[in-house]
């Protein structure tokens, strides 16, 4: 199934991109993506705080993504 | 009146539209572009946002500072884009009956917009660009 990715901040410098669409297994867990993100992007490998949104809102890591899900990866926040 | 905008921050007309008849004071927050950090000259700032998400969790944030303390009502601005030293990067203003609930709430919004609002702040320093990050958990 088809999945949109989007990075922000410096997780967009270390990808080197703000979004693409990622071909993921059916019932792959947040968690699951996570790892996989972080094997296709060595510099995010090394993060230990690496933050996901599912559709705009945090998720429990064990929640399962469905087809034409946005999926945010991102720093810890610093507005304010 | 929850925003996210590149223009500057009107801070009187944010505070005149969250006043009520109701209502005995008005507290505000204004945070600003600091000219140092951790030790580093700071000359500029840009500020990243994921938007829609933010919106919600401002407006998440907004909602429980209503119920939980009983406050008439809560704006709360942030900008984004380039800024410079002293500029204004938020504003969150607070209507209710008293002062006490009326700081509490104000104080509620900025610690909660620090750790769950999708906004990174970029300094550039005399030692160059650098990503501020907090330390919120998962």
């Amino acid at each position: 199934m088809r999945i949109h990715v989007k990075y922000f901040a410096s997780f967009r410098d270390m990808t080197g991109r703000r979004e693409e669409t990622m071909e993921v297994p059916d019932g792959v867990t947040v968690e699951g993506l996570r790892e996989h993100v972080k094997g296709l992007y060595e510099k995010m490998a090394d993060r230990d705080q690496v933050l996901v949104a599912v559709n705009g809102v945090f998720v429990p890591l064990e929640t399962v993504v469905v087809e034409g899900d946005d999926v945010a990866f991102f720093p810890p926040v610093s507005g304010g | 009146m929850i925003r996210v905008q590149r223009e500057d921050i009107d801070v009187d007309a944010v505070l005149e539209a969250v006043k009520t008849a109701g209502s005995g004071c008005v507290v505000g927050f204004l945070g600003t572009v600091r000219d140092t950090s951790e030790g580093r000259g700071v000359e500029r700032m840009s500020v990243e946002v994921y938007e829609d998400m933010a919106v919600k969790q401002l407006s998440a944030i907004r909602d429980e500072a209503l119920e939980r303390f009983g406050v008439h009502r809560v704006a709360v601005v942030h900008r984004i884009g380039d800024l410079g030293v002293g500029d204004s990067i938020v504003y969150i203003a607070v209507s209710a009956g008293h002062r006490d609930e009326a700081f509490m709430a104000c104080r509620y919004v900025i610690d909660e917009l620090k750790e769950r609002v999708p906004l990174w702040k970029k300094e550039y320093t005399s030692d160059g660009e650098v990503w501020v990050e907090g330390d919120r958990r998962e």
